[in-house]
């Protein structure tokens, strides 16, 4: 996990565990998946700051979510990139940080996060057409049908990138009028919660 | 209309009414200004910030409001009086070009870590995002260069955004915050009573500014045993004040001392500690020992490209300790063994009694021999030339002496400032007010009087090139119209200096578009009301230095210089140390 900088962080300098990809570098090619997770507040034109970085460094963003977090006025920006050097991401994670209204940055590689993504898939259903076998999408895909008309169905299928266009291949064949796939949500495999990384909150939850 | 402001109107005002009258947006700008403890403004009026200057026009006692000529100007005056008192500058700009042509100064505090305030006009709300006139987006053109900024719609926010600008500009790393105030916002009134309270605290923003104590225990380590420690001092020292603890430390410690650009007089070049400068145009001995040194300890510096040139091969023998205020500048350019994350002040404070006290003699005598190497080659005959015209060098060399090196320089961007750098011997700290990190040519005029204004006590002195002359040369009329007391040195060389050296070493001399056919500087000066004097003769220079000092007045005195004059060592970009180059 990359932690930015703060008072609180257990960890900032050495990162504490030993890089996977030490040397990479020299290898050159081989791009790994980063999950950078950025708790702000919630103001306008955020989006614009944090992008604006990726932007200077010439990363591309490979899906991005933002949703409200479990605490009052706190969002939660979930942003995938790929890249092949940890120390730039770790650079990447500590510009974020400076950003006024960031209160924490959690870079992450795919094995220390539960992360999955969603996606809908509008599929034609015309008269004569080859009949789905629904069963077989709940019982192999995991897949479900949300909604239904004479000449269509919408399945949604939740999993990872993987398991989705695994999913996709199969149901190709049936003519996908629609696809359309969320960004990436995930949380860190650690038994804390946010409120352990950033004490000094007085934070209000919703419930 | 809120119901309170109609109950006053209907009744006859009095003493005791007048007290809660709710002000408007535009009074309660000012009223904040005032209670930040805000001086003086440098702006430039227009439409859309119309509210705020007829509001201002009230406050004439309590807020010293200079009007420049471009608003550039602007910028790189409030830039200047920022690094002098240490407080953020204040720009007063309309929307639109009034916003834009306050960017370069903006882009140029940001990475010289200058604390400023703008405070922008921008059009009413229900105009916002329709191409309104004058209208531009100013939240976004600024969003890169700035620390923070934020659009304030309605006069309720006026205060709390005020405070929230001055405490981020000026506290940690400092910076330029931009406040876009939309028409309507300055015409409302408040619908709440105006209280200010001063912002002490943002909550997710800590710059930490006391060092962890593990941080500082292992960077002590590694200086203890470090048989050659070398250390840079950057603009940090100077922005946390912390010349005295940096005296402390070194004189305990006995480690040589370098400065960067921006650094520069953080340590009097008398100390016996101070080696030099170190950089692409810094002193010999400084940069050829960043090759030699086991320990390099930087302080409240970033590594930038002028400091190191090839990173991947700059000091790889020696381990780092990087003290420094910014956790993103750690390991940016240069991976550090032992950072600490702290205000310079703080840092080398409590670092102070966990070093060794030590006597680095003979390692630092090892620098005598590159200086006498430069001494010989470089700088005697700079400084004692035989040439017919006058050298750069010689005149900054003779002022420093005139000054006795207590002047505040404040040099423009290009030969004339890397001789202002190697020349002036500064002895009193902050006395190199330069734009270090964006080289703005044209920063140097509005900031010399944005530094008079900071401290009218000081000599500031500004040198500045024809070709950067030019690029803000209609602050003459400010500087005149405030009667501001600024000795101006221009360095004529009919050359784009710095870009006809490059040419000549790396281009095979095509001087592509760097001869410049300049007007008449002395006539200009009296067009605008102010005195000077042509100096094209080395018998002169003296005499003249001696009138421009004496001015109580400002001044501005021409020397016309060696047309083709380079200024070295120079470590040509991208390269390292071993590629210095003496002549």
């Amino acid at each position: 996990m990359i932690l930015s900088q703060r008072t609180d962080s257990p960890c900032f300098y050495p990162l504490s565990e030993p890089s996977e990809f030490h040397g990479l570098k020299s290898v050159g090619t081989k791009m790994n998946t980063y999950t950078i997770c950025i708790f702000t507040e919630n103001t306008i034109g955020l989006l614009n700051r944090i992008t604006i970085i990726f932007t200077r460094r010439r990363i591309n963003i490979e899906s991005l979510t933002v949703s409200e977090t479990e605490r009052m006025g706190v969002s939660r920006f979930t942003i995938v990139i790929k890249h092949e050097s940890r120390e730039t991401v770790e650079k990447l994670v500590r510009q974020i940080r400076k950003i006024i209204e960031v209160m924490a940055v959690f870079g992450y590689l795919n094995d220390e996060i539960v992360s999955n993504e969603i996606a809908l898939f509008k599929i034609a259903t015309p008269l004569g057409s080859k009949p789905l076998d629904i069963e077989y999408i709940n019982k192999n895909f995991n897949a479900w049908v949300v909604y239904w008309q004479l000449d269509y169905v919408v399945i949604e299928k939740t999993g990872s990138e993987k398991e989705i266009f695994e999913f996709f291949s199969y149901i190709k064949p049936h003519g996908i009028l629609e696809f359309v796939r969320s960004g990436r949500v995930a949380v860190g495999k650690t038994e804390k919660g946010l409120v352990e990384y950033l004490p000094e909150y007085e934070w209000e939850y919703y419930l | 209309m809120n119901t309170t402001v109609s109950e006053l109107t209907a009744e006859e005002p009095q003493p005791a009414a007048k007290l809660i009258k709710p002000l408007t947006g535009a009074e309660a700008l000012m009223q904040a200004l005032v209670e930040e403890g805000v001086e003086t403004i440098f702006g430039y009026p227009g439409g859309a910030i119309m509210p705020v200057y007829d509001a201002l026009y009230d406050y004439q006692d309590r807020l010293n409001h200079i009007l420049v000529r471009h608003e550039q100007g602007a910028a790189h005056a409030a830039e200047g009086y920022a690094r002098i008192t240490g407080r953020a500058g204040v720009c007063l700009v309309t929307s639109g070009p009034g916003a834009t042509n306050l960017v370069t100064g903006i882009a140029d505090a940001q990475i010289d870590s200058t604390p400023m305030v703008c405070l922008i006009g921008q059009v009413g709300m229900k105009l916002l995002g329709t191409d309104a006139f004058q209208e531009t987006d100013v939240i976004g053109v600024t969003m890169p260069i700035t620390k923070w900024n934020y659009q304030i719609t309605s006069a309720d926010e006026i205060p709390e955004i005020v405070a929230k600008a001055f405490y981020l500009a000026q506290s940690g790393r400092p910076g330029p915050v931009v406040i876009d105030i939309t028409k309507n916002a300055q015409q409302e009134l408040m619908k709440k009573p105006f209280s200010y309270k001063k912002c002490e605290k943002v909550p997710s923003y800590r710059p930490r500014l006391v060092p962890k104590q593990e941080q500082l225990e292992k960077a002590a380590e590694l200086i203890n045993k470090a048989k050659k420690p070398y250390m840079l001092v950057g603009h940090g020292v100077l922005i946390s004040k912390a010349e005295q603890e940096l005296i402390a430390f070194v004189e305990k410690t006995g480690i040589p001392v370098a400065t960067t650009l921006l650094g520069q007089s953080a340590i009097s070049v008398d100390h016996p500690l101070y080696t030099g400068w170190l950089g692409m145009h810094g002193n010999y001995g400084p940069n050829v020992m960043t090759d030699q040194c086991d320990l390099l300890i930087g302080v409240g510096m970033r590594f930038d490209d002028r400091v190191t040139g090839n990173p991947e091969l700059f000091a790889r023998q020696a381990k780092v300790v990087h003290l420094e205020i910014d956790p993103a500048e750690i390991d940016k350019i240069i991976k550090a063994d032992a950072p600490v994350i702290g205000d310079a002040k703080e840092i080398l404070t409590r670092l102070l009694p966990l070093v060794n006290e030590n006597d680095h003699t003979a390692w630092r005598n090892e620098f005598r021999q590159y200086d006498d190497i430069e001494d010989e080659k470089v700088t005697l005959p700079a400084i004692a030339p035989t040439t017919e015209k006058i050298k750069m060098a010689e005149a900054i060399d003779l002022l420093s002496k005139k000054t006795r090196g207590e002047a505040v320089m404040v040099a423009d961007v290009g030969q004339h400032q890397m001789m202002t750098s190697a020349y002036y011997e500064f002895k009193k700290p902050h006395s190199l007010v330069t734009s270090g990190g964006l080289g703005t040519m044209g920063f140097a005029l509005p900031a010399a009087f944005g530094a008079k204004v900071g401290d009218p006590s000081r000599e500031v002195i500004a040198i500045i090139g024809d070709g950067c002359f030019q690029m803000t040369i209609q602050e003459l009329g400010t500087i005149a119209q405030n009667k501001l007391p600024v000795k101006i040195i221009i360095l004529n060389n009919n050359f784009l200096g710095m870009v006809r050296q490059w040419q000549q070493l790396f281009h095979n001399r095509r001087y592509s578009f760097v001869e410049l056919q300049n007007p008449d500087f002395i006539t200009i000066a009296k067009g605008f009301g102010i005195a000077g004097h042509t100096c094209a003769q080395r018998e002169d220079l003296s005499a003249s230095l001696d009138t421009l000092l004496a001015s109580d007045k400002p001044y501005l005195l021409e020397i016309i210089v060696e047309k083709e004059e380079n200024i070295f060592p120079m470590i040509p970009a991208g390269t390292s140390v071993a590629s210095i180059r003496l002549e």
